[in-house]
């Protein structure tokens, strides 16, 4: 069967600056893969190139079909969606009004939305407390429960996250990556990026490692038992 | 108590120009709203939509409604025009907040130029929208015009709040112009979205040109005034803000007029750039804004 994602000799440079040499990862269906690597790695690079947020060159398939380089929209509504760095959730609208935008795509107040509404409101309680405070407003923890929960109501096949335990306190970050744990479960692909990998590696079957826009090794959780083999790794590129 | 009767009747004609200016005011907020760019070209929008009423009346003979309508709905499709032509290429480039406001400058300035040829410099008016006598009140008399301005302001700036809270539209141009990178990762269509705020602001634009036309006149110069006066209110209500903007075109409205009656006819500018130095100075965040 085809992989869900299949990246290959994926670049990106900014300017003259190659940010991200050409890479080749995938991602099995119903896989949780983390992407590991030190700050500047490149790996809010690698998906955004995937996104097309970036420009980039090399070729991304989902689902065995190929994506376009250059327009996130039609990503996205082909079911590949991904959690920013930094959340992007619209702090001046309301935690309802995000979850709203993220069905822009699927919109309508039938079934099929509220039931994608209950399921995040099933994920996340407390958004379903603060439907109408201002996102904004929300502590950390809450505002990146809100970035996943409003990924979720574009009812995405392929997730990817960059960096969803950043700023948050050990217990949160913990509470929220085993939300994905959950969500992955339950059969969501997720492609997730992280630089706390011993938190990243108790969910991910296979992690890809990335020093300094390359790719240099691919692990599975019992081959890092400790921060040094990480470093060997990062080093070693 | 002539004086007190005068001061109040000056302030009604001041709050009626207000509004005019609030709702070229909250043209620019539209715009920039979703894009991020101050759009000079706004004042063209005003002027069109009273010349073009104004052509379809006398020269196709429409009926004044539908001439009205017609000018809107054509100011708006110039205002895409504008925004396909000369902003779109600027904005996928990133241009420069700078390089925008020359842009639309010189789009300004052309407009102005051809309508110039089309319709010539003579200065021309519209018929008020209704002929009945004007409302007293104690010694204090409402121009119907006046109360038509109002009326229709507020029910565009309602009309405006409800498109911004609850349709989905409205909302993804919120969205746009909170963040456009994670609007485009919802799968919003950030250009055509830039693209309708420019029929929005334009549509507005035409609308207060068409309401204010009675009142005075139009010529193929009155933009530039009047979009310094709505650039003026906008930066009151703190630019982005449709409600300060508006409250900030009354209040700019108000300096005016008492300015004219206190000092005299020359010192109309005086009172706008005062209003808006003390503002700029004291209130960066505008009215409704967070003091600093
Ligand atoms: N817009 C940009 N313009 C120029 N260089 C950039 C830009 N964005 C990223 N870079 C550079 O590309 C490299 C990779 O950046 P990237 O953001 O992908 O790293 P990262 O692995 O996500 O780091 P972090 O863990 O800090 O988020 C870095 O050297 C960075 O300085
Ligand atoms: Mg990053």
């Amino acid at each position: 069967m085809a992989p869900v994602l299949s990246v290959e000799g994926l670049s990106a440079r900014y300017g003259s600056v190659e940010a991200l040499h050409p890479a080749d990862l995938a991602l099995g269906h119903g896989e949780l893969v983390a992407v590991l690597g030190p700050n500047g790695a490149g790996k809010s690079t690698l998906l955004r190139a995937i996104m097309g947020l970036t420009p980039g060159s090399g070729r991304v398939r989902f689902e065995g079909t190929e994506l376009p380089r250059d327009d996130p929209r039609a990503v996205t509504m082909r079911g590949v969606v991904l959690v920013p760095e930094g959340r992007g959730i619209f702090g001046p609208m309301t935690v309802r009004e995000n979850l709203d935008l993220g069905a822009y795509l699927l919109p309508g107040r039938g079934g099929e939305f509220a039931a994608r509404l209950e399921q995040v409101f099933a994920l996340f309680p407390r958004l379903k407390d603060r439907q109408s405070q201002l996102a904004g407003s929300l502590s950390g923890g809450e505002q990146q429960m809100l970035a996943i929960g409003r990924a979720l109501m574009a009812a995405p096949r392929l997730l990817l996250l960059d960096e969803p335990s950043l700023g948050l306190a050990p217990r949160l970050a913990a509470e929220i990556l085993e939300t994905l744990g959950r969500l992955n479960r339950a059969g969501l692909a997720i492609l997730l990026v992280e630089q706390r990998a011993p938190l990243a590696l108790k969910l991910a079957r296979r992690a890809y490692l990335l020093a300094v826009g390359r790719i240099v090794a691919e692990v599975t959780p019992d081959q890092i038992a400790s921060p040094h083999d990480l470093a060997r790794y990062y080093f070693a590129a | 108590m002539p004086e007190t009767t005068f001061l109040i009747q000056t302030l009604v004609s001041g709050v009626g120009t207000g509004f005019i200016y609030g709702l070229i005011g909250i043209g620019f907020c539209v715009i920039y709203n979703a894009s991020g760019i101050v759009n000079f070209a706004q004042g063209v929008f005003v002027m069109l939509g009273g010349m073009i009423t104004h052509a379809l009346l006398t020269r196709a003979g429409l009926p004044l409604p539908l001439a009205a309508l017609v000018a809107v709905v054509a100011v708006a499709l110039i205002g895409v025009v504008i925004e396909r032509a000369v902003v779109r290429p600027l904005w996928r480039r990133n241009a420069t907040m700078f390089v925008m406001i020359l842009a639309t400058l010189a789009a300004q300035i052309v407009i102005e130029r051809l309508t110039l040829l089309a319709a010539g410099d003579q200065p021309k008016t519209l018929p008020g929208f209704s002929d009945a006598a004007p409302l007293r009140i104690g010694g204090i008399a409402i121009g119907v015009q006046l109360l038509w301005i109002a009326g229709v302001s507020l029910l565009l700036v309602g009309a405006l709040a409800l498109f911004f809270a609850r349709t989905r539209t409205g909302r993804a141009m919120r969205a746009c112009a909170i963040n456009r990178e994670a609007a485009a990762l919802m799968g919003i269509p950030v250009a055509r979205m830039l693209g309708f705020s420019f029929a929005l602001s334009a549509g507005l634009g035409a609308v207060a040109g068409i309401l204010i036309t009675p009142t005075q006149y139009t010529a193929f110069n009155v933009g530039v005034p009047f979009a310094i006066s709505g650039f003026i209110a906008a930066i009151l209500g703190g630019f982005g803000s449709a409600l300060g903007a508006f409250a900030g075109g009354i209040m700019l409205g108000v300096a005016q007029a008492l300015a004219i009656v206190l000092f005299g006819a020359g010192f109309k500018n005086v009172a706008a750039l005062s209003i808006l130095l003390l503002f700029l100075l004291a209130r960066p965040a505008g009215l409704f804004g967070k003091a600093h």
